[in-house]
């Protein structure tokens, strides 16, 4: 008897060999006279199964390495009506597509759903540390019976529900790709860049699921997105969903004064860059002009100098003493509040921990850590927690009632989402921001400029924060079984 | 190796060129300063490590060959490591919640790290409130601690700068090709060891009078030329110069953010390029068989001279090198494989290799002791031109010359 044809995954492909005895795979595969085999690219798993289970044919399966997954009963809020219809939709596209909802929609319950009706291995790719926080401890309230695994920031785990960031997704793409039976792509925009696009396509997973609020990319390579995951299967806009509201907290800016050392260093490094810059004709003022001074600061040895001089002058802005004495007196009149302090940098960040003994979060904190001190920062066992810019996008801030803005870049979006999301009115008190700005610096302009203002500009009006969809329909869960299930 | 951004290469048309210091007294002088400023360093942290470098580095412009040559003193020749009582992680959830609340009272503070000390020191881990401040962070790379160096002479870390820049042209490879002529098995047995290990595949074709040619890249590149296994490629540079005679060409798609460069660049080597590997060369393949075979074939008086410099057998997805070849001054040749190796599975790969050679100038000498049958091998589906020699515990030279002549 002639030995049966089998399928095999080979490091991002799949190997079929002895051919079978029908034509549908063909389209799917190439000859390679390397191993005098035919080869298949892994997303190629599904269409070339399907297609030999409409020929009748039956090929021994030793590609797929995913199991399934037991999900015991366990409680989740109920869906809002587009979680629902997401969901249907997906679904009524045989579990592949990408869901666009805005900010703040719940995109992530659509995504454990999905997880709870394919019921295997499954694949959670994040683009950030802190997404990856935010997963893992959505992961583990609403699956309690489950081992959640991360890969990358710091962990390294290899469990059935693992949650990874792109890049480590994708340096691990040849070895994760037959074990997943299902991909889940938060801000799947992400995805079709060179470097992490073979996280699709070398997987077999059949199931495959895109959640993004924005998923057009400048380069057009979105268009990918139908061949990697699979077509726009459900969009709803910020208009059609989001209620508005607005926060109660007021600001406050506080400039933080040189001593005069500081102040004397400042002035020289930045006479000292100004100057070169002056010889070499380059204006600071827009991208164009920094790109030409980084060039400059390569080719020659005043301008590396003028580099590194600029580079100084900016640390004693955003690092100088005066800050920190002015964030000592902050934290004596806040003593007990719930109280989160900004700043850019992650030397800053450290040095306030280290001194202030209390708990920090950069982009380098091992995830477990991060989700350990949220946690007991939300829960008041740590009142102060101090972060760098990590905190920023697209992630549940635990409130707070003071706000301590060390230094920052001057984005405005980051600076009106730090607002919006974190400030709430606390025991009867008014929530508070403070911004400490190092006086007479570049940081002044900086801050201007994350105001939104120009340079000498008006009071600012708090941002109106996006808030989740108002429920409107308590339903069931909608349970449809997955039809492409025997494998 | 080193991080892309302290690469340095120039391109001369499509061709790409690495940088490359002379063993001058200048480079020489500026790897001491390195390596010394390590051999200071031990026991010192990290961040200061990086604070000497940068002021060692200056205001030139050759700041990225000396950062080079730091980054490999320190991952080829350096040991960092966590110095802490306590595990940090750990450390910091016994200071942050004993001073939880206090942050705005610097005496509070205090007497909350003084509380840790001692509980630590009831615990066996003697320590004080500075201490424990000082090791908060200390699993962060920049506060390891340098705990050992071992200084390597300044023409080594030359050698490895060298080599590293030629390297890092790989990691934008999406091809690879070898001209391989005959060599040492010993060195193309570990070649292909490290071909295996780094998940590269091969396509071989040529003989040995062309040279054959050894076709590099990874499964997925029969679909799409790939530059994923470029650091595969990387990591096998230094194999390959513990190779005798080969060259290289790599193909390769540079970065797109520099103007400079052309859509497709091309990158040669050969094995004159003087370049130094530090991958150690492995003669553990040479079994003891193998030599004493060789030496008892020296004192045979024949005219055919037995050559360790062997002819590779193309395979589908490998290749098959076997240990002798035998070269008669008429121009005949053959090649000759010891099997005096048990297990079953090798002993049937081996076979079903010579098998799929399709070659008849193969001589097989197999030990009597082995049990082919039990081990599924049939010596009649052999091609017909394979001769086959049996011996018991050692192998005559006299009976692979019979099988010869016969």
């Amino acid at each position: 008897m002639a030995r049966p044809s089998t399928l095999t995954f080979d490091r991002g492909t799949l190997v079929l060999h002895p051919p079978p005895k029908a034509r549908s795979w063909l389209e799917h595969c190439t000859w390679d006279d390397r191993v005098e085999r035919f080869r298949a690219p892994a997303q190629a798993y599904r269409p070339l199964l399907e297609g030999l289970r409409a020929e009748g044919v039956t090929v021994l399966d030793r590609a797929a390495a995913f199991v399934p997954l037991e999900i015991g009963p366990a409680a989740h809020p109920e869906p809002f009506v587009h979680q629902r219809e997401a969901l249907e939709a997906w679904t009524a596209a045989e579990g592949r597509g990408v869901v666009v909802l805005p900010t703040g929609a719940g995109k992530t319950l659509v995504a454990q759903l999905a997880l709870r009706q394919v019921a295997r291995s499954t694949l959670i790719v994040v683009p950030t540390l802190d997404l990856m926080q935010q997963w893992y401890a959505g992961l583990l309230a609403a699956f309690p019976g489950l081992e959640v695994g991360l890969l990358g920031g710091g962990s390294r785990d290899d469990t059935p529900l693992l949650v990874a960031t792109y890049d480590s997704a994708a340096i691990h793409a040849e070895r994760l790709g037959n074990r997943y039976g299902l991909l889940i792509f938060d801000e799947c925009h992400h995805l079709p860049a060179d470097f992490s696009r073979v996280i699709a396509e070398y997987a077999i997973a059949p199931w495959r699921l895109g959640l993004s609020a924005t998923p057009e990319r400048a380069d057009q390579r979105h268009e990918d997105l139908a061949a990697l995951i699979g077509p726009t299967v459900y969009r709803r806009s910020p208009g059609e969903l989001a209620g508005q509201a607005l926060a109660d907290y007021r600001e406050e800016r506080i400039l933080a004064t040189l001593s005069d050392d500081e102040r004397a260093r400042y002035d020289a490094l930045i006479e000292k860059r100004n100057r070169f810059l002056a010889e070499q004709n380059i204006r600071l003022g827009s991208l164009e002009g920094w790109q030409r001074f980084v060039k400059a600061s390569g080719r020659s040895r005043a301008g590396r100098a003028a580099m590194l001089a600029h580079r100084e002058a900016r640390g004693i802005a955003f690092g100088t003493e005066s800050k920190l004495r002015v964030l000592a007196e902050l934290l004596a009149r806040h003593a007990g509040e719930r109280t989160l302090i900004f700043t850019d940098d992650n030397a800053a960040v450290y040095r306030v921990s280290r001194e202030f003994l209390v708990p920090a979060i950069t982009h380098r904190t091992p995830v477990k850590e991060r989700h350990a001190n949220l946690e007991r920062f939300r829960d008041g066992r740590y009142p102060v927690l101090v972060t760098s810019r990590v905190l920023n996008e697209g992630v549940d801030v635990p409130e707070a009632s003071v706000a301590i803005v060390l230094s920052g870049t001057a984005t405005v979006r980051e600076y009106v989402q730090r607002l919006g999301r974190i400030l709430r009115r606390q025991e009867g008190k008014t929530a508070v921001l403070y911004e400490v700005v190092a006086e007479n610096t570049a940081e002044e302009n900086v801050s201007r400029r994350r105001r939104g203002e120009e340079p000498l500009g008006a009071s600012v009006q708090p941002p109106a924060p996006a808030r989740p969809v108002p429920h409107l329909e308590a339903d069931e869960t909608p349970v449809v079984p997955v039809r492409w299930e025997d494998f | 190796m080193l991080p892309s951004e302290l690469l340095m290469l120039r391109y001369r048309g499509e061709e790409l060129v690495p940088k490359r210091l002379e063993l001058s007294e200048r480079s020489r002088a500026m790897a001491r300063e390195i390596i010394d400023l390590y051999a200071e360093s031990v026991g010192r942290p990290k961040f200061e490590i990086e604070e000497r470098l940068e002021l060692l580095e200056g205001e030139d412009t050759d700041y990225r060959v000396k950062r080079g040559l730091a980054h490999l003193a320190e991952t080829a020749f350096a040991q960092l490591e966590v110095r802490s009582p306590l595990e940090p992680q750990a450390l910091r959830e016994r200071v942050f919640s004993a001073s939880a609340g206090r942050a705005g009272d610097p005496a509070a503070r205090a007497r909350a790290l003084a509380a840790v000390a001692e509980d630590l020191a009831a615990e066996g881990l003697p320590s004080s409130g500075a201490a424990l401040q000082e090791a908060l962070y200390a699993d962060l790379p920049e506060n390891h601690i340098l705990t050992a160096f071992e200084p390597p002479e300044p023409d080594a870390l030359l050698h490895r700068y060298n080599l590293a820049q030629a390297q890092g042209v790989l990691y934008r490879a999406f091809e690879l090709v070898i001209t391989a002529h005959r060599n040492d098995p010993g060195e193309y047995k570990q070649l292909f060891r490290y071909v295996k290990l780094f998940g590269l595949m091969t396509t071989i074709e040529g003989d040995a009078d062309h040279g054959f040619t050894l076709t590099l890249d990874g499964p997925t590149s029969l679909f799409r030329p790939s530059t994923r296994y470029g650091l595969s490629m990387a990591k096998l540079l230094p194999a390959l110069l513990n190779v005798s005679r080969w060259s290289l060409t790599a193909t390769l798609r540079p970065r797109r953010d520099d103007p400079n460069a052309p859509e497709t660049a091309r990158f040669t080597l050969d094995s004159d390029c003087g370049l130094v590997s530090h991958y150690r060369k492995d003669h553990k393949f040479d079994s003891i068989l193998e030599e004493a075979f060789a030496a008892r074939f020296e004192a045979a008086r024949t005219e055919w001279q037995l050559e360790r410099e062997v002819d590779l057998v193309p395979l589908p997805g490998s290749a098959m090198i076997p240990d002798f070849r035998l070269v008669h001054p008429d121009g005949r040749s053959y090649l000759l494989e010891i099997v005096g190796y048990w297990r079953p599975e090798y002993l049937r790969r081996k076979f079903a290799q010579v098998a799929r050679s399709g070659r008849s100038d193969l001589i097989l000498a197999v030990s009597e002791r082995l049990n082919l049958e039990g081990a599924g091998v049939r010596v009649s589906e052999l091609p017909p031109g394979v001769k086959l020699v049996w011996f018991k515990g050692k192998l005559d030279p006299k009976a692979v010359l019979a099988a010869l002549e016969g």
